[in-house]
């Protein structure tokens, strides 16, 4: 008789334990469930994007083409004519300065990638990473420096090309690129080499910050072109 | 008597065992729920994000078809004058005007901002210094500037900005406080970039800078007053 009781118990507290455990984990779902809902607005929103982005990259190979086109249609209309084949060159050579067109020439390029560091043996994890304001002053030297062309991770600086920090990734040209960061320049390798110098940027991110920081001379780099385009809404030329 | 009592037994044995069997199984099914849920709820941290990137992804695809409309239409232009140098010259002076917009070698103007930094008497607050003036420029062209100038200095696709001794030089020139960048674009966006939460200008304005902003409906920028040269491109 006491073995019964013993089973009866026993049992009813395994009972009690799943029951308990199941009204648990009901409330977890409960609560789970609005993120499901919410999901499912983000998945739409993510199918928008992709659908954009395509929409966007079909339109972008439509002007190339035009592009090419209207390049071929000068040409044709200028041939005959000395001073207008001129200024055919100059919008060629415009192209090329303010970044519509690809470009190549001698030059560095410069690879800034994070410390390799363990985070817990710093006190601020923050100075491993490289930064926008890291890339914005290297680029701000390079021009100094008398770089031509930059990119960087072959987005092209154009004139209205801004560099923020969103996370671990950095925004520029508003495409995301993440570290290891290739800056490429195109100029006289000699002197854009001098960035290395000690007292200057990359020194100080080397030294101070354990950023990895390598520097190489090439006798040709290729820059590609801007991936978007040069429009204005509120600036007009005066005469 | 005894096989009765053996008999109670083995059907509570079974009971119970059913029981317990079909708790363990809701257990099980719901960890599995717990499970999918989660990984889809790390997901929806990023609405925000994906609201910005689906702006962005539109706005760019709206500029790439507008552009795709204006070449076609010089196109059409050059086509049509094919036979007379007077018209296509009128063509080629137009395309060549845009690309020079571009390049800084324009005056523009249009609506826009003006930031104005003055170094102060106080000597407990920093000089302004080609960093500030970098942060503030690369801020105006996140927010869409389309010109951008310092002390009528041009910011151009080959402007830098660094100290010199105790000076700050843009292209190559020196320039003195009050320093005031110009900029044209969408005045809202061109001043929401600098002030609020995490805004350069706010930042110096608690720093106790002198500095500034106004609007203004017709921004003057000059253009570039240099050569702009090239050497290693091609």
């Amino acid at each position: 008789m006491t073995k019964k009781i013993t089973t009866s118990i026993v049992l009813g507290i395994m009972c009690f334990a799943l029951t308990l455990g199941i009204f648990v984990q009901m409330k977890t779902v409960k609560n789970t469930n609005m993120a499901v809902s919410q999901n499912y607005e983000e998945n739409e929103l993510r199918a928008e994007v992709l659908k954009y982005k395509e929409k966007y990259d079909n339109k972008f190979k439509e002007l190339e083409k035009a592009e090419k086109e209207l390049e071929e249609q000068r040409r044709i209309s200028t041939e005959n004519n000395d001073e207008l084949a001129k200024k055919e060159e100059e919008i060629k050579a415009g192209n090329k300065i303010i970044g519509l067109d690809e470009v190549t020439g001698p030059g560095i390029t410069i690879t800034l990638s994070d410390s390799k560091l363990d985070i817990n043996s710093v006190l601020d994890p923050n100075s491993l990473i490289v930064h926008d304001g890291d890339i914005l002053s290297v680029i701000n030297e390079l021009k100094n420096a008398g770089a031509e062309a930059i990119s960087i991770n072959d987005q092209r600086m154009v004139p209205t090309t801004g560099i923020i920090c969103g996370g671990n990734i950095i925004d520029i040209n508003k495409e995301k690129v993440g570290a290891p960061f290739e800056i490429k320049a195109i100029g006289l390798p000699e002197q854009l080499a001098g960035l290395n110098r000690p007292g200057g940027y990359l020194n100080k991110l080397k030294e101070e910050y354990s950023i990895g920081v390598e520097l190489k001379k090439s006798n040709s780099i290729t820059i590609p072109k801007y991936t978007g385009v040069l429009t204005y809404k509120y600036a007009t030329n005066m005469n | 008597m005894k096989e009765k009592l053996k008999k109670g037994k083995v059907t509570m044995i079974i009971i119970a065992g059913l029981v317990c069997f079909v708790l363990v199984l809701v257990m099980s099914m719901q960890f599995k729920i717990i499970n999918e849920t989660d990984i889809t709820s790390i997901e929806n941290m990023r609405e925000t994000e994906l609201r910005t990137e689906l702006a962005n992804w539109k706005q760019k695809y709206e500029e790439a078809n507008t552009k795709y409309e204006e070449t076609k239409n010089m196109i059409d232009e050059y086509k049509e004058t094919d036979k007379s140098n007077n018209e296509t010259e009128e063509v080629i002076n137009n395309e060549l005007n845009q690309i020079n917009m571009s390049l800084g070698k324009t005056d523009v103007h249009g609506s826009g901002i003006e930031v104005i930094l003055k170094d102060t008497q106080n000597e407990e607050i920093p000089k302004i210094n080609a960093d500030d003036l970098l942060v503030i420029v690369n801020a105006l062209k996140l927010a869409g500037a389309e010109a951008i100038s310092i002390n009528d200095e041009r910011i151009i696709n080959m402007s830098d900005i660094v100290d010199v001794d105790s000076y700050i030089k843009v292209n190559g020139n020196r320039i003195l406080s009050p320093y005031i960048i110009k900029a044209i674009g969408n005045q809202t966006y061109l001043e929401s970039q600098l002030v609020g939460n995490g805004g350069y200008v706010d930042d110096l304005k608690k720093s106790e800078y002198d500095v500034e902003i106004q609007k203004n409906d017709n921004v003057e920028i000059l253009k570039y007053n240099g050569e702009i040269k090239t050497k290693y491109i091609e």
